[in-house]
């Protein structure tokens, strides 16, 4: 497994935010991660944790501070020529947490989805475009028919829907989903977790799927990492991570799901973390090694202390 | 059930409201009866759409200007200052005795994004002395300390500090907590908390939730949850009332509807939500998606999307079946002819689970 070759590489990778000449954030203050061919990667974490703007950074709307980013090998964190560029918008996609905010309202559905098509000349005529359309409309769910309407005529399922078709059209090689089902109801997030994976199946993709909600990352997600105040404090894959959190604050975010119980629900207190009067400076920790792929960011002496307890 | 002595709080019966649109009336609420008692939690559950904000706007009289009550009545029961009781109700009040009568002082309201609901060029402090002072003519000191006393009851460190900060200043679990700390500011009977905690992350969730929970057995007051998130759900209520389309589709106690549901539509919204113990590869979706009110409903609005719907659910709108003294649910799969039909295998497992460890 360790053998294959990582689709993107997120080394050490800064990204501040002057405020003032006194004041910076640190968005995100050191990341590494990769993410293989055709596996879902998770984000997980509370809002100002910094995943939306580790997302950003990956797909080139941020300049990273310091680090390095490679897509497929290539160097994607510094100036790039425009053939680079060009290769990277057709390979890397993006959708966003509102469906509605991201669809032009004045455009019709089956002009979004072609805009790509027609900016990289992806088709050779008109009847080619419509086909591409057409069959891209199917795959999420929607009708051909879909392709006339426009945005406000959807519901925000079939929104959503539109957006994935939009970055699917490329045929990319990662997707950056950031928290593109928050928005949308239980039931209609169900829907669109499951088309996302059965259009993984299909199509190989590999995702970058930030949320907050760790009930659904878990469906999802072959790896997850959990992200704090711009540092990843624990990442591994899925079963790694819920069986066996060692971070505290991976702990709470566990405890805080709510659960459709009502029984254990009324008795039960979630967890609670906070980084001050916990004493933990993540800028002492290292990454401590667990078990195959589970890391945890921490001290030794931190390490000591929480793999005790449990 | 009328014998346990519980007392009426808010009674809502066969209300309707029709919104007039551009493309003609919608008619959102198809005739809704809702009871809620004194210090009990009632959640309503559905999907967007489903009309559950729209009920409870209704009792605040702050609906939008192009609806119309067709029917039905909003009675609220409440208690004037020196013991007597009252009954009124809400749908025949005008606007601006509700507001000076009702709004805030006796019903207080918790929207979902916090951000919005509060004046960002106004200090804190003062948006929660406002309704004591416009309320109750409370001295402007007296209202302070009581604010301050507010902050600290809802959690807030600092409370001093807080009172001159901007909402801006604020970080967004602060703030629901101070738009609690409003709601409460006149000593409401009644909290209604529209999806108080869709905005906020699970973490300030579970906290802002356990906060309404103590909030609420410290003073006795009854609360009433508008959600589509059934983990809220579990974690709060007392009683569920499941909406569908307009309509109420089972109503029950928390125990009842979560582990002896009938409705298909509610097996379907326990089905969707993902349970972190189970492996399943594909979560269990309801297909399709609500019907559009545009067009009036002819039978079982759920039908469409409901695997299990029978012949005469496309015929005949299904009466509210009576399971149990507190649990009623409307379809057709509960009366006598009906073939029966048992919930999907998965959610049978999964309750089956929950309640082996829970004992």
């Amino acid at each position: 497994m360790e053998e294959r070759k990582p689709l993107l590489e997120v080394k050490g990778l800064k990204q501040y935010f002057k405020g003032s000449h006194q004041f910076t954030v640190k968005a995100v203050d050191g990341v590494d991660f990769v993410i293989y061919p055709g596996e879902t990667y998770g984000l997980v974490g509370e809002s100002g944790s910094g995943k939306s703007t580790i997302g950003r950074s990956v797909i080139r709307l941020h300049k990273p501070t310091a680090g390095q980013i490679l897509f497929n090998g290539m160097d994607i964190s510094g100036n790039m020529t425009s053939q680079q560029n060009q290769q990277l918008r057709t390979q890397m996609q993006m959708i966003f947490q509102d469906p509605m905010a991201c669809l032009n309202p004045r455009k019709k559905v089956g002009e979004i989805i072609a805009q790509g098509l027609d900016i990289h000349h992806l088709y050779k005529n008109r009847a080619e475009r419509q086909q591409k359309v057409a069959e891209i409309l199917r795959k999420v769910g929607l009708a051909p028919e879909h392709a006339d309407r426009y945005p406000h005529q959807f519901s925000g399922g079939q929104r959503q829907r539109v957006g994935i078709a939009r970055a699917l059209i490329m045929d990319p090689k990662l997707i950056i989903a950031d928290e593109c089902i928050s928005a949308l109801d239980v039931s209609i997030q169900a829907q669109v977790v499951n088309l996302m994976k059965d259009l993984q199946e299909e199509t190989g993709t590999a995702y970058l799927f930030i949320a907050h909600d760790l009930s659904m990352v878990k469906y999802i997600s072959d790896r997850i990492g959990v992200l704090h105040l711009g540092h990843l404090v624990e990442t591994g894959t899925t079963e790694e991570i819920f069986n066996n959190p060692v971070h505290p604050y991976t702990q709470s975010l566990l405890s805080a799901i709510p659960q459709p119980d009502p029984r254990t629900e009324r008795g039960r207190v979630a967890k609670t973390y906070d980084y001050k009067q916990a004493g933990v400076d993540y800028h002492l920790g290292k990454r401590q090694h667990l078990e195959g792929t589970h890391y945890v960011l921490a001290t030794d002496e931190e390490l000591a202390r929480w793999t005790a307890k449990s | 059930m009328e014998n346990t002595n519980r007392e009426h709080v808010l009674s809502i019966r066969d209300l309707s409201i029709t919104f007039k649109t551009g493309a003609g009336p919608v008619n959102a609420i198809r005739g809704v009866n809702i009871d809620l008692y004194k210090g009990e939690t009632l959640a309503v559950v559905g999907e967007s759409g489903s009309g559950k904000s729209v009920t409870f706007k209704a009792a605040m009289g702050i609906l939008a200007s192009n609806s119309i009550v067709n029917s039905g009545s909003i009675t609220y029961t409440y208690h004037h200052n020196d013991g007597s009781p009252a009954t009124v109700d809400l749908l025949k009040m005008k606007t601006k005795e509700i507001r000076r009568h009702i709004n805030g002082k006796r019903i207080a309201m918790i929207f979902q994004d916090p951000m919005t609901s509060l004046d960002p060029t106004m200090p804190i402090g003062k948006q929660i002395m406002e309704g004591m002072i416009w309320h109750y003519k409370t001295p402007k000191k007296e209202a302070w300390k009581k604010a301050v006393h507010l902050l600290e009851e809802v959690g807030i460190d600092e409370p001093e500090k807080r009172m001159r900060q901007y909402p801006h200043q604020l970080s967004g679990g602060m703030r629901q907590r101070v738009v609690i700390a409003i709601a409460l500011a006149c000593d409401p009977d009644l909290l209604i908390c529209d999806e108080p905690t869709t905005a906020l992350d699970v973490t300030i969730q579970a906290k802002i939730l356990e906060l309404i929970k103590r909030v609420q057995a410290e003073r006795g007051i009854s609360v009433i949850y508008i959600t589509h998130d059934l983990g809220v759900v579990a974690k709060v209520a007392d009683f569920v009332n499941v909406m569908y389309a307009g309509k109420i589709v089972e109503t029950g106690t928390i125990d009842e509807i979560f582990y002896d549901p009938r409705h298909p539509y509610t097996w379907g919204l326990l089905s969707a939500m993902p349970d972190l113990d189970t492996d399943d590869d594909r979560l269990y979706t309801i297909p399709g998606s609500p019907p559009n009110l545009l067009h009036p409903v002819t039978g079982d609005a759920f039908a469409p999307r409901n695997k299990y719907a029978l012949n005469i659910d496309e015929r005949l709108e299904p009466p509210m079946f009576k399971v149990s003294e507190t649990h009623y649910a409307a379809t057709w799969l509960l009366d006598e002819r009906a073939p029966k039909v048992e919930m999907p295998a998965e959610l049978r497992a999964r309750i089956q689970r929950m309640t082996k460890e829970a004992n």
